[in-house]
């Protein structure tokens, strides 16, 4: 957080510009400097613009929202290409269609840039489990029928090491300004080989999204109180207080109806339910002085039955009882979306759309009640290398998990024998990752969170509408995530959903009781090292190194 | 002349489809970018093999015409696909591995046997299967009620039907993601009305297991219905009647005359029925993916994870291929059961 404060006071936000320009004005500088500020100005002017379409608390956005977002956003394309000068050029786009988010928004987007390029484009809608099967198969059958893919980091060992994707011509990285991206999300992320392929749209990790109305009521603090617990009520800091709160508020009520703490995604969810035990496990198992927490770097032997994840599973099984009774039925799109959107339960981690969603969307309940920050931290932590349970002298030991790296745009080399076609698919990627639209992206529903240092600027986030307090604590708990230290980072190896699928299958064994923490892990250390052999044990450990920085 | 003719395509056929496999395994650099050229061989083969049929044998081999493009369709798209599936059946294939595809033997086999979600999976299946049984009865006795002489009984008949017409995937969704759905669904509400506290359909093993076979059941049981419904109206009423006249109840005629009547109709609707049942796994893997801790998972919906989440698609194929036997050996075996049984019966 300190970080964050930090950077807020040195990078360029719209107050800061407005002075500079005004400062340069009354010197009575140069033309070309003048030139400078009526861009800047222009700029600025957009981004207001935009972010008013349609006006955050003024209902979820429309294709016509997005038409007219991309229609603003177009003088970046335009600088670069001519009108009409891709007539007759198809492209086909592979991507998903969560939550109706996505390829959906990226059609409305690129409406504008088809009409002005001449370029078209064909869909390829995913469903989000039904995404790495999907490009699985073209990578391993030689298959890939899509010029532009919607992809995240995790693959990139698949379709960047496969020599599958284009390398980024300079003209798009300066279009997109590449330098504004956040520190965890610039190289080796989104490069191969010293490479650049991927325009980043997202950036991912996951957050705390707590009850503002649980954490301040007087009945419950009373009762807290009652009950003979330790400190004071409020906001959960450590996973061990989660765990305390959640059982606490088993069996109470608030506002008449019945309360609930965290909510677990114990139902499997194509291998991304894995993250949600993942963002339990880490403030146990990512040390400080250790970049891994997964595998063991030069062995990729599987830690997940170590004590730590093994500790983040029974945590799992212990707070069970106190969840929704159906909750083993419960996948990470439950949670967010139906539960905690919905008014049922008070703490889940997330990806950043909770936050975006909660406020600017018809579907939340929670808008006004909803608080942030990052992941909760343990009192110890387990280190790998000693094998014992160490607690910091800095205090409890936290490890936000950065999960999936967001999604990016990349252009696929089969565009390269066709320098028109070629161009058109990087400027169609470079319009979707343009600076300006990835402000309003990260502002309303879209599936992406904020990703550049420009982003973080709190003052252009209440222009549009959001409440000062509710979007620092937002931001916040975003870019300290991704500025911290101790952060836990996704490997980008081949397969790793596959790891994460056969997890989840073992998991949901125990979490029916089928069988304990310890001997499920065992289990899923045992798959995990049969799935390594399989794909290849000495060129993961390589990769897996190369991923760790 | 036509023999010379079915040799030389043969030969040209067998050519092509030996320099592709040369160089898909890199023993030589001659070869197609993928097998459509294989595909066209093949066409052009059965082309000459037809023309040679009818050169060389005549007034025969224009009878043979008749059958052969029959049977050259059913090798393209039913034999030569199963024999492929036993070959990528016997390879250590999953999508992301560096070395690609491999030979290894009875691997798979034997790791099927030591794979405990399988086997929890074919129990499962054993339960989904029984319960086509009690499907049976329910949808005999809608078949009678329809076959009676009832009031609205043609509206009846096409209401009945509807749930059929349903996609399981919709069902899925309708039915256990929204009337099922433990905050909002009116069958969690009438079921808290009705005294039961936590109304949790897919929570707890045995009840998500009812759940899931009652949502299939639901989708199922009119095509039950309606075969046996077409089976009651092609039985010969004299026989009922004269049954009446002799002073049978209605419980004696359906026992003495209506059920082994309809014997070969239900045999053959339960074997249809079963087959179907085997495959269950689109309301399983939208509704619980399997859970609670494997107790609703079927073989179908394992494999599907097997080979869609996991990208092993030797061992999926594995998978697939040892239940594949597994459903012609149970068949076959079930088929001459009910045959002995229906003669008795008779």
């Amino acid at each position: 957080m300190n970080q964050h404060d930090q950077y807020q006071g040195t990078g360029p936000n719209r107050r800061s510009v407005l002075k500079g320009a005004a400062g340069a004005a009354a010197l009575g500088t140069t033309g070309a400097l003048g030139a400078l500020t009526e861009r800047a100005l222009a700029q600025d002017n957009l981004r207001a613009r935009i972010l008013q379409i349609p006006g955050v608390g003024k209902g979820a956005p429309t294709d016509a929202d997005w038409q007219k977002v991309g229609e603003l956003c177009l003088e970046p394309t335009k600088a670069n290409v001519k009108e009409g000068e891709f007539k007759g050029v198809e492209l086909s786009f592979m991507g998903l269609n969560n939550q109706n988010l996505h390829n959906l928004l990226f059609r409305g987007f690129l409406k504008p840039w088809e009409a002005y390029t001449g370029a078209k484009i064909s869909w390829i809608d995913l469903a989000q489990a039904d995404y790495n099967p999907r490009l699985q198969q073209a990578i391993a059958t030689g298959t890939v029928d899509f010029d532009i893919l919607e992809m995240g980091a995790p693959f990139e060992g698949d379709v960047c090491g496969k020599g599958l994707a284009s390398e980024m011509p300079d003209w798009v990285k300066k279009q997109i300004d590449i330098d504004d991206y956040v520190d965890y999300l610039k190289p080796p992320v989104g490069t191969w080989n010293g490479k650049t392929y991927r325009v980043t749209i997202d950036g991912d990790c996951h957050n705390f999204n707590y009850r503002t109305d649980y954490f301040s009521d007087p009945a419950l603090a009373k009762a807290w109180k009652d009950a003979g617990n330790q400190g004071e009520w409020g906001v959960p800091k450590t996973w061990q207080q989660v765990q305390a709160v959640t059982k606490f508020l088993k069996g109470k009520k608030i506002k008449g109806q019945n309360a609930f703490g965290y909510l677990d995604a114990p139902k499997p969810w194509g291998g991304f339910g894995f993250y949600f035990l993942g963002s339990r496990a880490s403030a146990y198992a990512k040390h400080p002085d250790d970049k891994a927490w997964l595998f063991d770097v030069d062995t990729m032997k599987p830690r997940i039955n170590n004590p730590g994840w093994v500790r983040a599973i029974q945590d799992v099984i212990d707070a069970l009882p106190s969840e929704p009774a159906d909750q083993l039925n419960a996948d990470p799109n439950t949670t967010g979306f139906q539960q905690f959107l919905a008014g049922i339960g008070s703490m889940i981690p997330w990806w950043g759309d909770i936050g975006q969603v909660a406020k600017a969307s018809d579907t939340s309940v929670v808008g006004d009640i909803v608080g942030f920050d990052i992941l909760p931290g343990s009192d110890d932590v387990y280190n790998a290398k000693t094998g014992n349970w160490d607690k910091l002298a800095s205090g409890p030991n936290h490890a936000p998990n950065c999960a999936y790296l967001g999604w990016g745009v990349y252009v696929m080399a089969r565009v390269a024998g066709d320098e028109r076609k070629h161009k058109a698919a990087w400027s169609a990627a470079a319009h979707l990752g343009g600076k300006d639209l990835s402000l309003w992206t990260v502002m309303y529903p879209s599936g992406f969170q904020v990703h550049r240092t420009s982003h973080s600027s709190i003052d252009e986030w209440v222009a549009a509408g959001y409440d000062r307090k509710y979007i620092t604590s937002y931001l916040n708990s975003q870019f300290s995530s991704y500025n911290h230290p101790n952060r836990a980072v996704e490997p980008r190896i081949p397969g790793i959903f596959q790891y994460y699928s056969i997890a989840e299958d073992e998991l949901t064994k125990i979490f029916a009781g089928k069988a304990s923490a310890q001997a499920g892990a065992d289990n899923i250390a045992a798959a995990w090292e049969k799935l390594t052999d399989q794909i290849g044990r000495e060129k993961q450990i390589a990769l897996y190194k190369a991923s760790l920085g | 002349m036509g023999r010379a003719l079915i040799v030389l395509a043969s030969l040209g056929g067998a050519l092509i489809l030996l320099v592709q496999i040369l160089h898909t395994t890199g023993t030589i650099a001659a070869g197609f970018a993928d097998w459509r050229p294989v595909l066209y061989a093949y066409l052009v083969w059965t082309v000459a093999f037809a023309v040679g049929q009818v050169m060389a044998r005549g007034q025969r081999g224009l009878r043979a015409l008749f059958l052969l493009p029959a049977v050259l369709f059913t090798v393209a798209v039913v034999i030569f696909p199963t024999l492929f599936g036993f070959y990528i059946a016997s390879l250590d294939w999953n999508l992301s591995s560096f070395a690609g595809p491999h030979f290894n033997g009875l691997g798979n086999l034997i790791g099927l046997f030591n794979d405990s979600y399988y086997w929890n999976a074919l129990g499962n299946m054993l339960f989904y299967t029984t319960a086509v049984l009690g499907e049976y009865a329910i949808a005999f006795g809608l078949a009678l009620l329809l076959n009676a002489e009832i009031r609205g009984r043609k509206f009846f008949r096409v209401v009945f039907l509807l749930p059929l017409m349903l996609s399981p995937v919709a069902v899925s969704w309708m039915i256990g993601k929204s009337i099922m759905e433990y905050r909002f669904g009116p069958a969690a509400t009438l079921a808290r009305t009705l005294g039961w506290d936590n109304p949790a359909f897919f929570a707890s093993p045995w009840i998500a297991r009812f759940s899931i076979e009652a949502m299939d059941a639901w989708v199922s049981i009119p095509f039950i219905m309606i075969m046996l419904l077409a089976g009651l109206q092609a039985m010969p009423k004299e026989v009922l009647e004269a049954a009446k006249v002799d002073g049978a109840g209605g419980w004696q005629s359906f026992r003495h005359v209506t059920f082994p009547i309809m014997l070969p109709v239900s045999v053959t609707v339960l074997l249809i029925r079963m087959i179907f049942k085997l495959k269950l796994a689109d309301i399983v893997i939208n509704v619980t993916a399997g859970g609670p801790g494997g107790a609703t998972d079927t073989v179908s919906s394992f494999i599907y994870r097997v080979y869609r989440d996991r990208s092993n698609v030797g061992y999926g194929t594995g998978l697939a291929m040892f239940y594949l036997l597994m459903i012609i050996v149970l068949l076959t075996v079930l088929l001459r059961l009910s045959r002995r049984w229906t003669q008795k019966v008779a």
